[in-house]
């Protein structure tokens, strides 16, 4: 049960490789965005009042969800390209029983997590777009 | 051959059940698992019963059988029971069964861990459950909304809270144990992308409660605090605020919706490839989407406070989540009907009941849908619509699932079947009296029927709706009764299942019929995610004992440690036997909450001083015990350690895992603070000048002298100068006193009377919070400075001080982050 390999592909070590941390990289950013925009705005409401109008804060919003958006990117390229090979080569299945095999099937769940992180982002910053007061 | 009937007797002489009442001490998984499960269901029947009532009372318009009083007692104890002592328990419940069998390891890591959570729960359960008998049950609803809770309720809201906040102790124990399982106990091979897909839920499960439950448990520190002592944290009278309540219990609420379904369909994963009988289709997809609906899933908790008057926006970024949350819930499902339609399926009871989980969840998930849409919930909010969406997603997520994965199951936990006739008369009985019950529920929430209502008049045409609600519930009893019998029914004249019965492909069905308590007779290597179907020969290599640790000749109970991502393995850990210290220290631990709801302080104090002592007795009798050789021969000329410390111990991460959810509570505390700060137009209140910022500034200087301390102990230890390590504990010690004082100091001197009003209260919350964790680190400091003395903890043999220092540093961040938040914050306004 030895997995097909590309041509210039190394076999990989025990233990190295993406791990879990990187895995849960991106749904942390997300988190990280999803609060911020919360509590910044439920600060900026509560202190200024219900009719103020939202622009300032929107810029904010937008700032923070570029900013997120950015590092989900970042972070995304660095797991497209795995060893020599795209992480979307080849099979999805991803059931031998060797590290690099890990890797590339940890590498497949944090790339399709970023790409839900990134929409969940969007879907969050959509209500900021088309509100304009603290109502 | 002699060789190996030797190691079979070994092995069956240390992982003996004790005998008679001494049952009652075992702490192996599959004996505390089986009385886990059988206590949930035994609660949920109780809940069920309950249930039936407040359908019979509501069966007909102005109906007398209840009155009000009652029947605020009967729905808050029926959600409570459902959801605290039975739907989480139940994943706890079967995770401790099964994941051992699933991971090939003889037992979990911390069996007496498991043991004492089982404990807990059975105490505070029949504490909670018992209170309705006299008249004194929680009434104010099971999410205990403020003000009617704190000004209102009787002795109720206590036990409510004390109960609960001693539940919660076991599913963190829980949640302790199964992260470390799924990730240090696997069978040598099995890489992070092999292991089973129930693992990889209850791994992001546990995750999960690590940061829900924790909040429950700061919103019950304040509530309580608000209930005994009169501290105003939701009083709006003295600047406090009910909806810190509500923020606090739904951050946990709305991701334990998802503690819930998650392990029920991660049966689902298990169950479905089965009787597919072929490999799931699209194995990464569904960790991905599982990790992804864990995360999402805490995004969501204002969307059961849509109609609180938050600003638009707010409820618009919980509305957008609450959305997104159905992206990876939905991937799941398509995963399940893939994996059908693309295998032949084998039609058996345990897939009639994933069939009518998939069925009634769809249902539950897009009223879901609707529900997220603040405008529709606006007009649906806390009427009869929303209680048939929650049970739709409850029955139809949850509890059709575990039913399948009690049919499924049975013969691996008891060795003997069920019957197909009445699993299917019980299937269909509980289907249709099911969707008899709560579909025409949705009707009667748009026709405005409000929740929690004891009683309606014939004018508003309801009466229709409601008794064939109540005909349904009564059809469902019935079916789930005949369920309930075909279990427990005496079958000793039965003949035992056949070997892997259901032709599965996963690890737990190897096991020989009746299984034996020691698990697998020898620890296989793996090489696929369904070895049995792929491995031929590895039924035959398990059971003449040619794997790994086919014998126990030094009679000790022991289990293969392996690595995170590629389960090499690394250590041979040597686990808990049984004992009657779980059981003695939970008596202790539910003594402290049970006595504390009559405020009984003396008595409460001598049973928390009980609880320590057993508890320092446990730890220092069972735990980091020095072997008798550094290693171990595995078979296969592969030398393991015996003793291992830091951050490649379980312990080391057990306790890295439970200060996790500690510092969650903590930052709970801490969220409370910055939002009191929000609704208070000054905060701290005018006049008010405490705790000043001079001797919070001493005791951040204290912490880190005391974090330092701790540190360096460990460094030195470790080099080889204990009298010097002895001497920064003691110095640590010390320091952690003058830490408490020179907290405490700030809001003394400046008189600061935490009744007075909420900037008081949530200062003293801080602190005391704080002082807590000092006291037990204390204890800690004190335990290793003995080990040391007594030669239990030696510069190679360190695990205690390791563990120890790990704890001092969340302790040091609290305490710094405290004294930042207390003496600093009030300088910026």
């Amino acid at each position: 049960m030895s997995p097909s390999r590309a041509p210039n592909e190394v076999e990989r070590e025990t233990g190295h490789g993406v791990d879990l941390w990187r895995v849960i990289a991106s749904p942390i950013i997300w988190a990280l965005h999803f609060l911020f925009c919360y509590v910044f705005v439920a600060i900026y409401c509560e202190k200024l009042g219900r009719p103020t109008d939202l622009t300032a804060a929107k810029y904010w919003v937008v700032a923070a969800t570029v900013v997120a958006l950015g590092a989900i990117g970042w972070l995304t390229l660095g797991i497209w390209r795995v060893r020599a090979r795209s992480v979307t080569d080849n099979d999805f299945e991803f059931e031998h029983n060797s590290p690099e095999e890990r890797h590339r099937f940890l590498s497949h769940a944090a790339l399709m997590l970023s790409i839900l992180s990134a929409v969940a982002i969007l879907y969050v910053v959509i209500p900021a777009l088309y509100l304009s007061t603290c109502r | 051959m002699t060789d190996k009937a030797e190691e079979e007797q070994q092995l069956a002489k240390v992982w003996e059940t004790p005998k008679g009442w001494s049952i009652l001490s075992d702490v192996n998984n599959s004996t505390v698992g089986k009385w886990y499960i059988g206590a949930s269901f035994a609660f949920m029947l109780f809940g069920g019963a309950l249930a039936l009532i407040m359908r019979t009372q509501l069966a007909v318009p102005d109906n007398g059988l209840v009155s009000a009083q009652t029947y605020n007692q009967l729905f808050t104890l029926h959600g409570t029971v459902m959801m605290f002592l039975f739907a989480v328990p139940i994943f706890e419940a079967v995770a401790i069964l099964i994941l051992p069998a699933m991971l090939g390891a003889r037992d979990l890591p911390f069996p007496r861990l498991s043991a004492f959570g089982f404990w807990c729960f059975i105490i505070g359960g029949v504490f909670v459950c018992g209170s309705i008998f006299f008249n004194s049950a929680p009434d104010a609803g099971w999410f205990m909304y403020p003000p009617l809770s704190t000004e209102q309720s009787g002795i109720g809201a206590d036990i409510w809270l004390l109960g609960l906040s001693f539940i919660e102790v076991a599913s963190i124990a829980a949640a302790v144990e199964l992260i470390v399982g799924v990730l240090k106990c696997r069978a040598p091979g099995m890489h992070i992308n092999l292991t089973p897909l129930y693992s990889w839920y209850v791994l992001i499960v546990a995750g999960m409660i690590l940061f829900a439950f924790p909040p429950l448990i700061a919103g019950d520190f304040l509530f309580e605090l608000e209930r005994a002592f009169d501290w105003p944290f939701f009083d709006v009278s003295r600047g406090g605020d009910p909806l810190l309540w509500q923020h606090l219990f739904w951050i946990f609420g709305h991701p334990e919706v998802y503690i819930i379904f998650l392990p029920a369909i991660a049966l689902l994963a298990m169950i479905i490839p089965t009787f597919a009988q072929r490999p799931i289709a699209g194995y990464s997809w569904i960790v991905l989407s599982a990790i992804g609906t864990g995360f999402l899933s805490f995004g969501l908790w204002v969307h059961h406070m849509f109609t609180t008057g938050l600003p638009a926006i707010s409820l618009g970024f919980f509305s957008a989540a609450s959305e997104a949350v159905a992206i990876p819930t939905g991937i799941q499902l398509f995963v399940f009907i893939a994996t059908v339609m693309l295998g032949n399926v084998v039609r058996t009871v345990p897939m009639l009941y994933c069939l009518g989980a998939l069925a009634s969840f769809l249902i539950g998930g897009i009223t879901g849908v609707m529900v997220a849409v603040a405008p529709f919930d606006f007009q649906v909010h806390d009427t009869y619509f929303i209680v048939a969406h929650l049970h739709y997603t409850l029955i139809g997520g949850m509890l059709f699932p575990v039913l399948a994965g009690v049919q499924y199951y049975y013969p691996f936990a008891t060795g003997k079947t069920l019957s197909r006739k009445a699993g299917i008369w019980s299937f269909w009985l509980i289907f249709i009296g099911f969707n008899v019950t709560f579909l025409p529920m949705h009707l009667t929430g748009l026709m405005g029927m409000p929740r929690r209502v004891f009683t309606y008049g014939v004018d508003r045409d309801w009466g229709l709706l409601n008794m064939v609600s109540t005909v349904g519930a009564f059809i469902f009893a019935a079916g789930f009764l005949l369920f309930v019998w075909d279990c427990v029914r005496p079958k000793r004249k039965e003949p035992y299942a056949a070997r892997n019965i259901w032709n599965a492909g996963t690890l737990e069905w190897v096991g020989r019929v009746p299984a034996d308590n020691w698990g697998l007779r020898s620890i296989p290597q793996i090489n696929s995610r369904y070895p049995l179907w792929d491995d031929k020969d590895l039924q035959d290599n398990i059971d003449n004992g040619r794997g790994l640790l086919a014998d126990a000749s030094e009679g000790r109970r022991e289990t293969l440690v392996t690595s995170v991502l590629d389960a090499q393995p690394v250590q041979v850990l040597r686990v808990g036997t049984p004992t009657w210290l779980p059981m003695m220290a939970a008596i202790g631990l539910g003594g402290v909450f049970i006595l504390a709801t009559w405020k009984l302080w003396w008595l409460t104090l001598a049973s928390a001083i009980f609880f320590l002592g057993v508890t320092l007795y446990w730890l220092w009798t069972g735990t980091a015990q020095i072997p008798e050789k550094p290693t171990k021969d595995i078979g296969d000329g592969r030398e393991l350690p015996l003793y291992v410390a830091g951050p490649r111990s379980t312990g080391w991460w057990a306790m890295f895992i439970t200060m996790t959810g500690d510092l969650t509570a903590f930052l709970s505390v801490v969220f409370g603070y910055f939002f009191l700060w929000t609704v208070n137009e000054h905060f701290p209140p005018q006049g008010v000048d405490g705790p000043g910022w001079q001797w919070p500034l001493v005791a951040a200087g204290l912490t880190l002298l005391t974090w330092g301390a701790m540190l360096g102990s460990r460094l030195t230890n470790a080099a080889g100068n204990v009298v010097l390590a002895r001497s920064l504990i003691i110095a640590g010690i010390i320091g952690a006193v003058l830490t408490g004082l020179a907290l405490m100091a700030g809001p003394w001197t400046t008189g600061l009377d935490p009744t007075l009003n909420t900037y008081n209260a949530i200062v003293w919350a801080l602190v005391v919070w704080v002082i807590a964790h000092l006291l037990v680190g204390i204890i800690m400091q004190a335990y290793c400075l003995a080990r040391s003395i007594f030669h239990r903890l030696t510069p190679t043999h360190d695990a205690d001080l390791w563990n120890v220092t790990l704890y001092w540093h969340f302790v040091g961040f609290s305490g710094l982050l405290t004294a930042l938040v207390i003496g600093g914050f009030p300088l910026l306004q």
